[in-house]
């Protein structure tokens, strides 16, 4: 499939507004149905359903709307903790769990995320409640400008998902989707050592 | 409010002993950590205000032309445009790539619309010989780019230094002489939040508030004052959060010059932040260099004499190089001869970075003095101390060399080779900075409900000014840093200094200690009629107040505060005694070269670094790591590429210009040098970044024989200097 026909497909259905739930084949194959002319299909905004850190949000997007500026500038009100900084999948900043995994959201349309559950970094905890990576990221000092931080906290949650007892250098390899220019790199390490430490003596793991 | 009743006579603010300290000389954990941590912190990128508009620059793709037209036509009528201009009329030049190839601005309702009308500008355009390297520029007949009034070459005033002749008699006397060529490419300060502004215009008789990704709340009302036609003291600037500066954001720059206009002229708020490759090209960089450098030294390893020719390239700026021998000592002064210059290209001036000039100047001088051991068979931490005055700088090379393993590795004056094509090395390398403290002043206020405020103008560019800004008042109060509320990144609020050369620490905190030591003495003689003891006999410590020498005489420090009628505000200013002017480091890096593939593969880095009382142990290890970690950086893939032949700026992204991830770091040691016991506080994020780089050229070196003179240290540069052009 054409990334072109992929595009008219998602926004046709997210402008239906009744995708939440179904498959992104399914998505496709509906529009195709559909039959719309994909001139029409291409231009102008419509308005599309995604599930944000558990609520629903109705978000006014283009087919080149990209999940990042959906959130940060489309949303009202916005969700600006997820960053841009490289605009092209290079530094992590942007980092989001599509359906659990993380996902550069630079690098991903939002009408493909109709029907995705999507986790940014003010979903997993507040100043006041916390999740345990973000405590650990304060108690070790994980962060100095902060701006490579939601991307880092996002990606060491899913790092610890997926590889649990990581050791170091499984941790790095876990993490090098993202940069950070302050180096804090040792400090978000033991933060996330921290994290299996605590989780590994039964800490709940939020 | 009562201002706080401090007698001339009392006494003067301290430190205090180490061992007495509760809050500082500790881990403390940054006080925006949790807003940081959650995505909460609101940094000038992410500021939202109604009516918002949206800006975006047009930059020429290269550095030299001649424009023709500026076509807004078509721009200006499409959707949501509200404000378009071009900076250059038919005819003009554009000069270099930097702020000079802005062509034109674009506000619009929405990002999109902002940047699709940008797309739309038809600019027709001559372009002309791109001249972006020195060779370019110093070609028989170059189009002058130099930005000196009545420059007729590229060239600018050389900084001569020392009699030629007497330094290469001194040299000839040598018992081992070095000389070699380095190349240093220029660097980017890579800032991941990029630079600018968001300005809400206000009426005449309102404050227009300027948000800034800025290292000078102070400073920039006066940046500004003139674009937004109104006086410096009714611009707000603020600066809650800010992500990354490096030396880069001292000035509004163009870009908050066009932002203030655009703002003006449409009374709408503006949101004008540069983008990845607008940073690249206009924000800024750390100068490169080429430099010959030639020491020679007697056989007790003592240096005798040194030259040094060195080309700064710092595009249209001079840019920057302190003067030889750097650090070390020659004994004889007149041994020294230098000829500095700079050569210009038609490319973004350098700013100051991090430690500006200095690194360059690590890279050569460390390289001579590891060649210099190795021809006089001397162990290179020996070598180093033979040369170097201070002591400080004695004790930390031994202890990085302790900490690295120098003891019981088996090459430590000659170099090593490969073995099954894997050579370990080490190297070392020291660092100085000077950065001092000036007029800062800061407000601690108590309220008679017990709450604490720490105010003052400075900004937090990660280093972690403000926690400390609440710490030092706990400590002096006996509070946890909790206690006290840190206000900061405002220009309405005590002025203090722009954050640059490491001055921050060494001028807020001494202003931060002594308004908090005025706060306590004026709480102190409310309690002389309470606790009946006279001020300075009290106790200041978790949380309570007590006689000194009688626990039995005390008050929890929300009974103090209801003494209070009304809040007490004290007022603190920079005290020379409480700050240190001068500063230490050393540093050692073991690294693991593949002689096969050339991958150099950084296997551990340490340093120690002094900075007289540690206010945070926890915030000093993280900048000291980040040195290091930025020098790495630098060191192995930091390049800025243009292409010759056409002047595209080719590495304008996070691709192409690559920074150090998560894979290249080492196991980090950061050590505090605690042998250091100056009662007084000093900044010193400029040392740990000035000498890594160099240290792990030295650990290949060692390793595997190859000197590298070149950065970064790429694979091909590795396999070519083993074995020759290929």
């Amino acid at each position: 499939m054409s990334r072109r026909s992929f595009l008219r497909g998602a926004t046709q259905v997210a402008a239906a507004g009744s995708m939440i739930g179904s498959s992104a084949a399914d998505e496709m194959a509906a529009s195709e149905a559909a039959g719309a002319s994909e001139v029409e299909a291409l231009r102008g905004a419509s308005e599309l359903e995604i599930s944000v850190n558990g609520k629903l949000r109705t978000v006014e997007v283009e087919p080149r709307t990209t999940l990042l500026q959906a959130l940060r500038t489309h949303m009202e009100p916005p969700l600006t903790g997820t960053k841009e900084v490289c605009g092209m999948g290079s530094c992590g900043a942007c980092t989001v769990l599509i359906d659990g995994q993380p996902a550069y959201s630079c690098l991903t349309l939002a009408a493909t995320c109709a029907g995705r559950p999507i986790t940014t970094v003010e979903g997993f905890g507040s100043p006041d409640a916390m999740s345990d990576v973000q405590q650990a990221f304060c108690d070790k000092d994980g962060m100095m400008c902060g701006f490579c931080t939601p991307g880092f906290v996002v990606a060491t949650h899913a790092a610890l998902e997926r590889a649990p007892e990581a050791d170091l250098d499984e941790l790095k390899y876990q993490l090098s989707g993202n940069l950070c220019r302050c180096g804090t790199y040792p400090h978000v390490f033991e933060a996330a050592q921290a994290v299996q430490e605590d989780r590994a003596r039964g800490g709940e793991g939020r | 409010m009562s201002r706080s009743n401090h007698r001339p006579e009392s006494s003067e603010p301290s430190w205090g002993k180490r061992s007495d300290l509760d809050v500082l000389n500790r881990d403390i954990p940054r006080v925006d950590g949790p807003v940081k941590a959650t995505g909460q912190a609101v940094y000038t990128h992410d500021v939202r205000l109604p009516n918002m508009l949206w800006a975006r620059l047009l930059i020429h793709p290269v550095p030299r032309a001649e424009i023709e037209s500026i076509g807004l036509e078509a721009a200006s009528e499409m959707p949501g445009v509200v404000h378009i201009e071009a900076l250059k009329e038919p005819g003009d030049a554009v000069r270099y790539m930097g702020d000079d190839a802005v062509l034109a601005v674009v506000a619009a309702e929405t990002p999109d619309q902002a940047a699709d009308a940008l797309r739309a500008i038809e600019v027709k355009a001559k372009r002309l010989a791109p001249v972006v390297t020195p060779e370019q520029a110093l070609e028989e007949g170059a189009p002058v780019v130099s930005r000196r009034r009545n420059a007729d070459s590229n060239v600018g005033r050389a900084n001569e230094r020392g009699d030629e002749a007497l330094a290469d008699a001194a040299l000839a006397g040598a018992v081992a002489v070095v000389e070699r060529s380095f190349e240093i490419p220029v660097q980017h300060h890579v800032c991941l939040e990029t630079h600018g502004h968001v300005i809400q215009p206000a009426p005449d008789d309102e404050p227009v508030t300027v948000y800034a990704s800025t290292q000078s709340v102070g400073g920039t009302p006066r940046g500004l004052a003139r674009t937004l036609g109104r006086d410096a003291s009714r611009i707000r600037v603020l600066t809650p959060h800010m992500g990354g500066g490096f030396g880069s954001k001292f000035g509004p720059g163009l870009e908050g010059a066009l932002a203030a206009r655009i703002a003006n002229a449409t009374g709408r708020p503006v949101h004008l932040m540069l983008t990845r490759s607008d940073e690249f090209a206009i924000a800024g960089n750390r100068s490169g260099s080429r430099q010959t450098l030639k020491v020679g030294a007697g056989s007790d390893g003592r240096l005798v004499g040194l030259k040094l020719q060195a080309d700064k390239l710092g595009g249209v700026s001079g840019g920057s190089l302190p003067g030889p021998p750097y650090i070390y000592t020659v004994e004889d002064e007149a041994a020294v001869s230098s000829k500095i210059r700079s050569v210009h290209t038609a490319t973004d001036g350098s700013r100051a970075m991090r430690a500006p000039g200095h690194p360059q100047a690590s890279f050569a001088m460390e390289a001579a003095m590891d060649e210099l051991a190795y021809l006089l068979g001397m162990d290179l931490v020996e070598m180093r101390i033979r040369n170097l005055e201070s002591e400080v700088h004695h004790r930390q090379l031994r202890r990085v060399a302790e900490e690295i393993g120098w003891g019981e590795h088996p090459h430590r004056d000659r170099p090593g080779s490969a073995e099954n094509g894997r050579a370990v090395g080490i190297g070392f390398g020291v660092s100085v900075w000077g950065p001092g403290g000036r007029s800062s002043r800061c407000d601690v206020t108590v309220r008679p409900d017990g709450s604490v405020v720490s105010a003052t103008a400075t900004q937090d560019l990660g280093t972690g000014a403000r926690t400390y800004v609440a710490a030092i008042v706990a400590e002096e109060l006996g509070l946890t840093v909790g206690m006290v509320e840190a206000r900061i990144g405002d220009s309405d609020l005590p002025p203090s200094v722009t954050s640059g050369g490491s001055v921050t620490t060494g001028s807020s905190a001494p202003a931060i200690k002594d308004a908090a030591h005025k706060a306590r003495e004026s709480l102190e003689v409310l309690l002389e009629d309470v606790l009946e003891a006279p001020v300075g006999s009290y106790v200041w410590k978790d949380g309570q107040v007590s006689v000194r020498g009688d626990a039995s005489r005390s008050l929890p420090w929300i009974a103090v505060c209801a003494l209070l009628r009304e809040p007490l505000v004290a007022q603190g200013e920079f005290r020379e005694f409480l700050h240190e002017g001068r500063i230490h480091g050393a540093q050692a890096a073991k690294v693991e070269v593949d002689t096969l593939t050339g991958r150099v593969k950084v296997l551990k880095m340490v340093t120690c670094q002094d900075q007289g009382l540690p206010l945070n142990r926890l915030a000093l290890r993280s900048q000291i790591n980040g040195g290091m970690i930025q020098a790495l950086s630098y060191g192995l893939l930091e390049q800025r590429v243009f292409d010759e032949q056409d002047g595209f700026l080719l590495s304008d992204n996070l691709d192409l210009y690559k920074i150090a991830g998560a894979q290249e770091i080492p196991e980090m040691v950061a050590l505090i040098d605690d042998e250091d016991e100056r009662p007084s506080v000093c900044g010193m994020a400029e040392a740990p970044v000035i000498p890594g780089h160099s240290a792990i050229a030295g650990a290949i070196h060692n390793a595997c024989g190859a000197r590298l003179t070149r950065m970064p240290f790429t694979a091909d540069n590795v396999l070519e200097t083993l074995y020759g052009k290929i």
